[in-house]
């Protein structure tokens, strides 16, 4: 009995995982859903890691968080 | 099978409910405003006899860049024959649509659809999608993304069902 309802509670929460449509994703490309607030300061931070911490070229292609396709 | 498994079984098809519009299906009868507008309704059935091309288009979808030109451009050249575009946009701000506009205008009409009820009725699965429906109401193309292929293949489909009498 206890373990149906952990069941039924676990598979309620997955319910407010809601999914993004793609004709959504209006929502995902406003700025405030960036990954970094500010797209030349995190640029900045990446460079000085990466030259500090003889890195360079470790972090990925940058930006995220855009929306588009 | 056990009760959790049966309820997580279940979750699955409970969340999927709608199957896309693919070619050869009715086009979902459904009706928007025009974009900044809340009266009155433009039916999509109301343009049966003419060949419709429903576009799903926003100001963040990159390839819209290329897809509302070309789409203009062929609205302009095939008009007169019975060809009109339904541009529906999917910007969540009506300034963002605006904004694109005067960038990039357009002259075929324009529906909003804030509530998604449209692109839930076509459940659309990519930015742009494109709907080529034929003189009877029946979706014959589906277009997902937009590259120049797909505006020369389109040239053609329009072409071809301009040719068909109803």
């Amino acid at each position: 009995m206890t373990r149906a309802l952990a069941a039924i509670s676990i598979v309620a929460l997955l319910g407010a995982c809601a999914p993004v449509a793609p004709y959504q994703r209006g929502y995902l490309a406003r700025p405030d859903m960036a990954l970094e607030a500010s797209a030349g300061t995190a640029k900045a931070l990446e460079k000085t890691y990466g030259s500090k911490e003889a890195a360079s070229g470790s972090a990925t292609v940058g930006g995220g968080g855009c929306g588009c396709n | 099978m056990r009760l959790p498994t049966a309820i997580l079984a279940a979750s699955v098809f409970i969340s999927h409910p709608v199957l896309a519009v693919e070619a050869g299906q009715a086009a979902p009868s459904i009706a928007a405003p025009r974009l900044g507008e809340a009266q009155p309704l433009v039916a999509i059935a109301d343009l049966r006899g003419q060949v419709v091309y429903v576009d799903f288009w926003a100001s963040w979808c990159v390839p819209c860049r290329i897809s509302m030109p070309a789409l203009d451009a062929l609205y302009r050249k095939h008009r007169d024959r019975g060809f009109v575009v339904v541009g529906v946009n999917k910007d969540v701000e009506a300034a963002d649509a605006q904004r694109f506009l005067t960038r990039v205008p357009v002259s075929f009409p324009l529906l909003g659809d804030s509530a998604d009820r449209v692109a839930r009725a076509f459940e659309v699965k990519a930015m742009p999608s494109g709907y080529l429906i034929d003189r009877g109401g029946t979706v014959r193309q589906v277009h997902r993304g937009f590259t120049a292929q797909t505006a020369a293949s389109l040239e053609e489909e329009v072409e071809r069902l301009l040719k068909e009498s109803r």
